[in-house]
């Protein structure tokens, strides 16, 4: 408080004086610096906003929708039409059309939706996120993450309880975590209102079940990633090499049976026809998740077990394990040269060039061989197909190829938009819908249903392609499924660790202790009794092991 | 003279209340609100004087508490309890997250590799920005198109630059092997990627790559600010060139250069987009580096405090050898 001497008068006169002096020389003083500061703060806190609102992405969220669209006479242009009537028309009982029905009421809510980046996202991008936003007027934001970030980024976002995401496209093997970490909510609620009970018994029963974990479900399935065998007909049916196969061993030359027959018939073709065709190629390069599903597939073909289901100890380390890498090392040393830096689209560019009679993959290798994918120019990072018309499909050697990885729909628990996000889950999973996005060529998204393996439209899409809808459906079948439990991301990583060391020299049986030393840590770490009660719940599962498959429970599919 | 002096004086608003308040007679309301409006003016002003320096520093205190100096100690909460995405809760559990990261093998090969690595890349850097330095100091024609090819691949993304060399080595469709086939006429078979020690070669490749450059300018910015007078005292005294590059040059940017390595090393002990780009940390855990290791540990298998325990250790074996660089730095100046 002033007590008005003249001496504070005079020094608050001087103090004015130079102020105002400054001013007018156009100086800055404190003040009016202080004053500019807290302008130029106020400012930028009102242009951020207002440029958020006017940015691109918010403007496409918000903006026209355009919606790409095949010809209405070709299979997709057709399969599209029949999911806008679905979606208007009806029949009114189905989710397709509750789904819209419903959305049209929660106006003003924008979806934010992870999806793998790339081939990916260009679906939501291109047909079914436009097309949910004509029907309902609900936009979204397509936000792409490499596959490794759609597990982690829901949990950094989860931890910083940021609210950023509405729908998350996650591994089924990566439920169980994200739900006991309280990242995802269930839906069996949203289900019970919405969702025509007809078309969950759509599903293929291997994927059916898949979404659910402590008996809730967490999502809906939305990719079926069956590995098949993809094979030269041309190459395995040549009478030469029939001859001199014969001659070799004593037997026919056939689509391989067992793994071991796989390693074999693959090294006799690369010794005949290399370098022009090799027997196979594999991606095995450290990181890409092809030597974690590799090694899980062939390890419990050979009679593998992951764990003692008492003590929890992993079980790695065992004549399974050993077999297993000895097949792989055989397939390695029949493959293309390089074979150990090849990732998935490595391995289809030998594939789709010629040099390889036998691979297996994830479905999409199916429409590429047959140069269905790549009418669409998305495609081009990949060459076209010489080998159109020259393939067929067969189960894996040894009957149960994996489900590798596949995609489930899931709504984020810090979902601000909830039931507008569930409502587009049913929408964009329904039959009709899902049936177009299968088919689009472009698409990594590949058929689930019983709906989809049935479709005369995709029956139509090329000569083989109902036995290559048949191979799906029959693989599925006798399917074993990734490691659905806490900890898979833990346990996938040291076994790709582990494979990635023994191509690169290390003792088979060296890395298999390491591989179970880490596995247990694992256990340890996440809790020896949590982990044998989610191993068990894991055991029920209809794919968990050979001989616990769809198959084996009596629950086939049968389709011609 | 002061231009004061000659521009007519405005009187601004606050100046003409304060006289009226000054005029105005004892009692009346103007004056007295007059008054009150001066006194508060009065008042922030000289808080204003006092606390302007505050001021002015405040922004960055907050910043740096709440970006740097909270974080840290919350760590040091995170490192006794067990921080796990997966395990809810947060139990007490000492120093069982540090215990984790000692025993664990691939936080040794981690380290191992970092340290090997580094080194690798920083003397391989300094041998070559050295060289480049040296070569470009003096004008030559075309010194200034050569100078921002050279300088280029500083200003790319480690990210990218990871990616070039992938696709540049990755076999069997990237060209190098191809290349090298043709020019040394024999075919040439390395997995540059996923087979020891050409990964760590190729690592080591990409890294210098991108770097070199920085050792240059900096080194170029130590030899063009000596003084000619010296070398021309060089000549006189009839030492060769060798001897004026020993003598002269080389003592006379040496504390420009150990700069340059104290930054490269500070920067080349958190490698890890290269790593997470060509290698994956494979094949095994071959390439993995102490900063693969914990984004690894912290963002793919979210054992957060397994995480920030590593990142502790890491920090104290670090601070040593920064310290030892720092006071040799600062020797000259306290000299």
């Amino acid at each position: 408080m002033s007590d008005g001497s003249g001496r504070d008068d005079r020094e608050f006169h001087k103090g004015l004086s130079e102020e105002v002096d400054a001013w007018l020389r156009g100086e800055g003083s404190r003040r009016t610096f202080l004053t500019r500061l807290a302008q130029l703060i106020g400012g930028t806190a009102l242009v951020g906003p207002a440029a958020a609102l006017l940015s691109p992405d918010r403007a496409s969220a918000a903006g026209p929708v355009n919606v790409e669209l095949a010809p209405p006479d070709t299979p997709l242009g057709k399969a599209q039409a029949a999911a806008v009537e679905a979606s208007t028309k009806g029949p009114t009982d189905g989710s397709a059309y509750r789904a819209v029905q419903a959305a049209k009421k929660l106006k003003g809510a924008t979806l934010n939706v992870t999806y793998e980046s790339g081939l990916q996202a260009l679906e939501p991008k291109n047909y079914s996120g436009p097309q949910w936003q004509a029907l309902t007027g609900i936009p979204q934001n397509v936000i792409e993450l490499p596959h490794p970030d759609q597990y982690s980024k829901p949990i950094a976002e989860h931890i910083a309880n940021s609210g950023a995401y509405d729908i998350l496209d996650i591994e089924p093997a990566w439920i169980p975590s994200l739900a006991n970490g309280g990242v995802i909510q269930p839906i069996d609620e949203f289900v019970g209102t919405y969702m025509n009970p007809a078309d969950l018994d759509d599903y293929h029963p291997l994927y059916k079940f898949l979404p659910t974990f402590k008996g809730k479900r967490w999502g809906v399935f939305d990719d079926g990633d069956e590995l098949c065998l993809y094979y030269r007909k041309d190459v395995i049916g040549d009478p030469k090499l029939q001859q001199a196969y014969k001659a070799k061993y004593g037997q026919a030359l056939r689509v391989p049976q067992s793994w071991d027959e796989y390693s074999q018939v693959a090294q006799f073709i690369t010794d005949q026809l290399a370098p022009n065709v090799y027997g196979t190629a594999n991606f095995r390069k450290a990181g890409s998740p092809g030597n974690q599903f590799a090694f899980v597939q062939e390890f419990r073909a050979n009679g593998g077990v992951f764990f003692d289901p008492q003590t929890m100890k992993a079980q790695l380390n065992s004549p399974a394990g050993l077999k297993t890498f000895q097949q792989m090392i055989a397939q390695n040393k029949a493959s293309v040269p390089g074979n150990n830096d090849l990732d998935a689209v490595a391995q289809w560019v030998a594939w789709l060039q010629g040099k390889v009679a036998m691979i297996y993959s994830w479905p999409p290798t199916g429409r590429m061989s047959e140069n269905y994918a790549q009418r669409s120019k998305s495609i081009n990072f990949v060459p076209k197909s010489e080998i159109a018309g020259k393939v067929g499909y067969a189960p894996m050697p040894g009957g149960h190829g994996e489900m590798a990885s596949g995609y489930v729909k899931s709504l984020a628990a810090g979902s601000k938009n909830a039931e507008a996000a569930y409502l587009f889950m049913q929408w964009v999973t329904s039959p009709p819908v899902s049936l177009a996005r299968v088919m689009l060529p472009y698409t990594l998204r590949d058929p689930y249903r019983l709906s989809h393996y049935k479709s005369p439209l995709y029956r139509s899409l090329w000569p083989a392609a109902a036995e290559y809808l048949v191979t799906l459906n029959n693989s599925s079948n006798e399917a074993v499924l990734d490691m659905i439990m806490p900890g898979w991301q833990d346990y996938a990583l040291s076994v790709d660790r582990m494979c990635t060391a023994v191509w690169a020299g290390q003792d088979p049986k060296a890395a298999l202790q390491r591989a179970a030393g880490e596995w247990d840590a694992v256990t340890r770490k996440l809790g020896v009794e949590k982990q044998r009660d989610a191993y068990q719940q894991f055991m029920k599962l209809p794919g968990a092991y050979p001989d616990h498959t769809i198959a084996t429970m009596g629950l086939s599919v049968k389709l011609t | 003279m002061g231009r004061s002096s000659i521009v007519p004086k405005r009187e601004s608003p606050a100046v003409v209340d304060h006289r009226r308040a000054a005029e105005a007679p004892a009692g009346t309301g103007v004056s007295g609100r007059g008054r009150g409006i001066s006194g508060r003016s009065r008042l922030l002003s000289a808080w204003i004087d006092r606390y302007f320096s505050v001021l002015l520093v405040l922004p960055a205190v907050i910043l740096i508490v709440l970006l740097s100096a909270y974080p840290l100690v919350y760590s040091l909460w995170v490192n006794v309890v067990n921080y796990d995405f997966q395990i809810p809760g947060h139990d007490f559990v000492g120093w069982q997250n540090f215990k984790d990261v000692v025993v664990d093998p691939v936080a040794a090969t981690a380290l191992i590799n970092t340290i090997v690595l580094s080194s690798a890349v920083v003397a391989l850097e300094l041998v070559l920005g050295l060289l480049l330095a040296v070569a470009m100091v003096r004008p030559f024609r075309g010194r200034g198109i050569v100078m921002p090819i050279v300088i280029m691949p500083l200003f790319m993304s480690p990210a990218i630059v990871g990616q070039f060399w992938g696709l540049l080595l990755q076999r069997p469709f990237g060209p190098t092997d191809y290349v090298l086939s043709r020019l040394l006429g024999h075919p040439v078979t390395i997995s540059w990627l996923t087979e020891a020690p050409w990964n760590y070669i190729a690592v080591v490749l990409a890294d210098a790559w991108q770097w070199t450059p920085f050792m240059f300018v900096i080194l170029l910015a130590g030899f063009t600010s000596i003084s000619h007078e010296l070398y021309e005292a060089g000549q006189l005294d009839g030492a060769s060139p060798w001897h004026t590059f020993f003598r002269i040059s080389l003592p006379l940017v040496a504390p420009i250069l150990l700069l340059a390595v104290a930054f490269r090393l500070l920067d080349a002990v958190k490698l890890f987009d290269i790593i997470y780009i060509m290698t994956g940390g494979g094949p095994g855990t071959n390439t993995y580096t102490a900063a693969f290791y914990l984004y690894e540990k912290g963002f793919q298998e979210f054992h957060i405090s397994q995480a920030t325990a590593g990142s502790w250790i890491f920090l104290l074996l670090t601070i040593p050898v920064i310290s030892v660089l720092v006071r040799r730095l600062l020797r000259p100046e306290t000299a």
